[in-house]
């Protein structure tokens, strides 16, 4: 994204990053359905490169006020523009107020930046991490941003017990659902199944759905957006007492991000699974089961793994007596 | 009936229009793939895939629909075995079907994939196996997961593994089984849930539909019987019990029956003998519903055809009758409200078992009909309404001995007659009897002719229960007809033997009453004259063949006097006078005595009971002719009865019947032999033309000329009858006056047919005379 609303356009601004050929880039969806790939970072990575600042003529001068480079990490919260949270800023000056009177570069290197939180995009608050060069001038800066891409890793979470519970309608429905744990990482494959302990509704079909629940503001001021991410059918028809159904659902099939809690008091991203059966007559009879999601390194996402994984029994791992 | 045409159509229209869309999507589907666009060619499977999620489809339309998509799925099963398989991308791609939302497409690729999957070799096929059908379960709507189910059963059917542990392959045919097994009860179950879907009213459609949909599962055993690896121990200790379990627990009428079937037909017959027991533990269960009868007929039937191929398919330690037959009795007494006609269908079934593997054993076919008749001795109510069936049962060993002996060797064969109706129980009296005389069996002995006929009771005397009004009297003879038949076939070689037998017939028949005797009494007499002449033949050998002989003609006697108070006066006379010259024939002195006595009785019918003048006629030509011919009476006896013979002739009421039987009396004074004579002829020449004499004066006294006319002839015919034979006072004079006579009258004829037949006889008779005796007789 460039930005450069310079006046005179006497200049023009880059940053390129050490690592740019071998840096991992991921793929975003931009607000206008565009896509752009930007570069990864995790939690303390260095961020180093060059500004590299343009003259558009040769031998014209350029007078200016000094240059600096940010890092920058905000939460832009959409109904209130005009604020922006910054809750990281990192400053470097590259050049001293003077005339620049040819193109050239400056290195710069931020040293294991804290990065504490990943990079979201939702429908009301955007968190996001960038570089931004300024090069200050009397009338109007020349100001230069490049977005960065932060993925927070987390590791194998120490418990994570499966899902487990039985709920139902009195003498209507009981039925007994059980996913294989609480925490899934975002490449991961929920198993479980569903054991129908009592059936006096014609059931149609059954689906399981993930829903994806932002939260932002505070107290009187909290705004909920619910944004049903999928809709997978796990059973098609009525079944009788004593049947039970396999679940295998693919995460990595959807557009995920981990859960975030409270993010610098600011938002939160949660997930559920919702469990709905829908009868004949079309009504709906639904559970809604939080769960955890957390980014694993991708180093240990071996595609032998998932190989393994797409053949989890449902009905063996976890059986229900 | 609108409302069903309406339907079709309605169905025929969706049908065609989810036909469409498939054709269009496998037809994008086919492009894509061509151009090596998978992930667009997958996604236009998946739509094609979504007709099958459809609701409103009949089984017969969907199935339609059903096989059009999956012949579409071989091409992507093609492209998929050429493409991705070197790639060893196909783990990857079982990942990626799964991410589609609707179940029914996503299992269905999944299933398509699998298959691929499994042939890479890449990942052990158990492990995919089992997967696939797990994840079935997923659907549960009855028609469509048959269908899937029977596409995961059709798709595998190349990959399922057949071999044994020993073997290096990712899986065994223990993982097959189990494969299949599952497969099969959860399409079993689905098979079953379909009759409790809907409402009550549809019921019978709703079968129909079912029944349409049976060869789904049935599929599965048959699959199961086609691995080699299946053994019989596999079958007996798994594979069966696995079966039956699921049929059992299903408690649907519907399915056990076409299942059990199944089972039969699919499976080998050693198979079958190994697992007898626990198959028929099964039927026996108390599940009222099952209809066991077919099931149980089905294996009876193609074991049976086993052991007729070869008899030592069976081993000697499996008694195949007595474990049939101990179920069967097992069975039907555990169930009560079973129906007769199952009973009777099990009972005949085991009757064939027993004719046709063990036709030496009868007492196996005894066996079965004892139990039958307890059956119904118990509980008379079962046998109500089933004489048809039982009847039918009845004629089995019938048909198969072709023989009645072995028939009355089997105790309980004729009691169970006592359970048919009336009017079955003479048609299968009739059969058997038919039966008796048309393969020409001889009963040869007295208890089994005892046996025989109280079997055929029926035909033989009134019944208690035979209907009030009386039966159609054609019906009656021909059965009774029979029954006269039938005594012939009562026959032994030994003479002793045959008195037996006889008397035996007599004590059965005479319980006839008056309707029947004078059908079967008959045949006995000629029976018992038979005999006589037998004896009188074995005289040599025999010496008290006088004693026996004696004994028959009583015992003749006795029968005819039953006719006699019965009333069949000319039956009586005419085998009164029959058996009187057999009497005669013996030539021995209390026959002698006895034939008097049948002559005189004849003559006591003739003059007591015969009043119509022909009829008389006709009987005292009989008496005349009888005695004519017998040979052994004393003079003492034999004047008092040519008197009498001679009396009656010139009794009679008509000048022209007096005429003729006098004139016969001629013959007996001609011919007439006595003991005295020693067996030559009595020659009294001048009694003869003293009866000649008297006829041609009787035919004198005819008032119609055209009779006396002919009567002339007649007695002319006579006279040179007994000039023929060496009479010589016959003389010229006295023929030539007879034929005068006759020439005199003669012109006075009115002339018609019967003038012209007399004018024919008396020149016939005139051209005899002249060619033999050279007498012409010229007219004045």
């Amino acid at each position: 994204m460039v930005s450069w609303l310079g006046y005179g356009n006497s200049a023009t601004v880059s940053i390129v990053l050490d690592d740019e050929e071998t840096r991992t880039k991921v793929p975003v969806l931009l607000e206008d359905d565009g896509k752009e790939y930007q570069h990864l970072f995790y939690d303390g990575d260095n961020v180093s490169g060059k500004v590299v600042i343009k003259l558009k003529q040769e031998g014209k001068k350029l007078e200016h006020q000094g240059i600096k480079i940010e890092f920058l990490g905000q939460i832009e919260i959409y109904y209130d523009r005009g604020n922006h949270y910054e809750f990281v800023k990192l400053d470097k000056d590259l050049a001293r107020p003077g005339d620049m009177t040819e193109s050239c570069s400056f290195p710069f290197e931020f040293l294991k930046v804290v990065k504490q939180y990943e990079s979201y995009t939702g429908r009301n608050v955007r968190l996001r991490y960038f570089l931004r060069v300024t090069i200050s001038r009397r009338l109007v800066d020349i100001i230069h941003e490049k977005e960065l891409m932060v993925h927070q890793l987390s590791s194998y979470p120490e418990t994570n017990s499966s899902l487990k519970m039985e709920v139902g309608i009195e003498d209507c429905l009981h039925i007994e659902f059980e996913y294989n744990r609480s925490k899934y990482h975002l490449n991961d494959v929920i198993v479980g199944k569903i054991y129908f302990i009592l059936v006096r509704i014609k059931i149609k079909h059954m689906e399981l759905s993930i829903i994806k629940r932002e939260t932002t503001g505070s107290g009187p001021n909290t705004y909920n957006e619910n944004e049903q991410i999928n809709r997978y059918e796990i059973m098609d028809g009525a079944p009788v007492r004593g049947e039970s159904i396999p679940i295998r659902l693919f995460l990595s099939a959807y557009d995920l991000t981990p859960t975030m809690k409270d993010v610098n008091k600011k938002f939160s991203v949660r997930y559920y699974l919702n469990l709905v059966l829908v009868d004949e007559e079309d009504r709906r009879y639904f559970k809604q089961q939080e769960i955890t999601l957390w980014r694993k390194s991708p180093l240990s996402l071996k595609p032998e793994n998932r190989g393994v994984a797409a053949l989890e029994s449902p009905q063996k791992e976890n059986s229900v007596s | 009936m609108t409302g069903t045409l309406a339907m079709e159509s309605e169905q025929a229209k969706y049908l065609e229009a989810a036909k469409e869309v498939v054709k269009r999507e496998a037809f994008n589907m086919q492009r894509c793939l061509d151009k090596g666009q998978l992930m667009d060619g997958l996604r236009h499977a998946t739509e094609m895939l979504n007709e099958l999620r459809t609701s409103i489809l009949m089984p017969k339309s969907y199935y339609e629909l059903y096989m059009m998509v999956t012949m579409e799925l071989t091409h992507l099963t093609m492209y998929m075995s050429a493409e991705f398989i070197k790639e060893n991308k196909i783990a990857d791609l079982y990942e990626l079907v799964q991410h589609a939302g609707n179940i029914i497409p996503r299992l269905y690729l999944l299933i398509t994939v699998g298959v691929v999957y499994i042939k890479s070799k890449e990942c052990s096929r158990k492990d995919i196996l089992q997967d696939l059908v797990e994840m079935c379960r997923g659907v549960q709507h009855p028609l469509r997961g048959l269908f899937l189910r029977n596409f995961l059963l059709t798709s595998t059917r190349d990959v399922l593994p057949d071999v044994d542990e020993t073997s290096a392959d990712t899986g065994t045919v223990d993982d097959s089984i189990d494969f299949i097994l599952l497969n099969f009860s959860e399409m079993n179950k689905l098979w079953v849930r379909m009759q409790h879907q809907g409402h009550s009213r549809d019921r019978t459609k709703r079968e129909q539909e079912r029944l349409e949909l049976k060869i789904l599962v049935g599929t599965n055993l048959e699959r199961l019987s086609r691995l080699e690896g299946v053994t019989v121990s596999k079958y007996q200790n798994h594979v069966l019990p696995a079966i039956l379990k699921q049929l059992i627990n299903c408690k649907d009428s519907i399915a056990q029956e076409y299942l059990m079937d199944c089972i039969i037909q699919v499976f080998p017959d050693e198979f079958h003998l190994k697992t007898l027991d626990i198959f028929l533990d099964t039927c026996c269960q108390p599940q009222g519903a099952v209809n066991v009868r077919n099931i149980l007929i089905s294996k009876i039937g193609r074991l049976s055809n086993y052991a007729q191929a070869d008899p030592s398919n069976i081993p000697e330690d499996i008694k195949l009758f007595e474990i049939f037959s101990g179920k069967v009795t097992q069975i039907i007494q555990s169930r009560t409200e079973m129906p007769p006609e199952d009973i009777l269908a099990l009972q005949s079934a085991l009757i064939k078992l027993a004719l046709n593997v063990y036709p030496s054993e009868t007492g196996y076919v005894d066996q079965v009909l004892q139990n039958s008749f307890n059956i119904f001795e118990e509980d008379k109510s079962r046998a109500k309404g089933c004489s048809t069936e039982l009847s039918r049962m009845l004629r089995v060993p019938v048909d198969h001995y072709q023989d009645i002996l072995t028939i009355l060797q089997l105790e309980h064969f004729t009691p169970l007659f006592s359970f048919l109706d009336h009017r079955i129980r003479k048609e299968l009296c009739v059969y058997i009897m038919e039966h008796v005389i048309q393969t020409d069996t001889y009963i040869d002995s007295h208890d089994q002719v005892d046996l025989f006929l109280t079997m055929m009771t029926c035909l033989i005397s009134d019944q208690p229960d035979q209907p009030k009004e009386p039966e159609d009297p054609e019906d009656f003879e021909l059965q009774q007809s029979l029954v006269g038949r039938a005594v012939h076939q009562m026959t032994s070689s030994v003479p002793d033997q045959q008195f037996l037998i006889l008397n035996m017939c007599k004590k059965h028949l005479l319980n006839g009453g008056d309707k029947r005797i004078q059908y079967t009494l008959p045949s006995l007499v000629f029976r018992a004259m038979e005999l006589c002449r037998v004896y009188f033949e074995l005289k040599e050998e025999d010496e008290k063949w006088e004693k026996k002989v004696c004994k028959i003609l009583q015992y003749i006697n006795s029968l005819l006097s039953a006719l006699v108070k019965a009333e069949y006066w000319d039956l009586a006379l005419r085998l009164f006078l029959q058996s009187a010259l057999i009497c005669d024939l013996m030539g021995i002195q209390t026959a002698e005595t006895i034939a008097y006595e049948f002559v005189s009785r004849a003559f006591a019918i003739y003059e007591e009971e015969v009043s119509d003048s022909k009829a008389q006629l006709v009987a005292i030509s009989l008496i005349i002719a009888t005695f004519e011919r017998t040979i052994n009476f004393s003079e003492e006896n034999h004047e008092p009865l040519r008197s009498q013979c001679l009396r009656a002739s010139s009794k009679l009421l008509k000048k022209p019947d007096q005429c003729r039987a006098v004139s016969l009396c001629a013959h007996i004074y001609w011919s007439g032999k006595n003991r005295e004579n020693e067996g030559s002829a009595m020659r009294e020449t001048k009694r003869v033309l003293d009866s000649m004499k008297k006829a041609v004066r009787i035919s004198n006294q005819c008032m119609e000329p055209s009779v006396q006319v002919q009567l002339f002839v007649e007695l002319l015919n006579k006279y040179i009858y007994f000039l023929d034979n060496g009479c010589t006072d016959v003389t010229q004079a006295m023929i030539s006056q007879l034929v005068g006579k006759i020439r005199d009258d003669m012109p006075g004829l009115e002339a018609s047919e019967a003038t012209n037949q007399i004018v024919q006889h008396f020149n016939s008779t005139l051209a005899y005379i002249k060619s033999k005796h050279g007498m012409s007789f010229p007219t004045s």
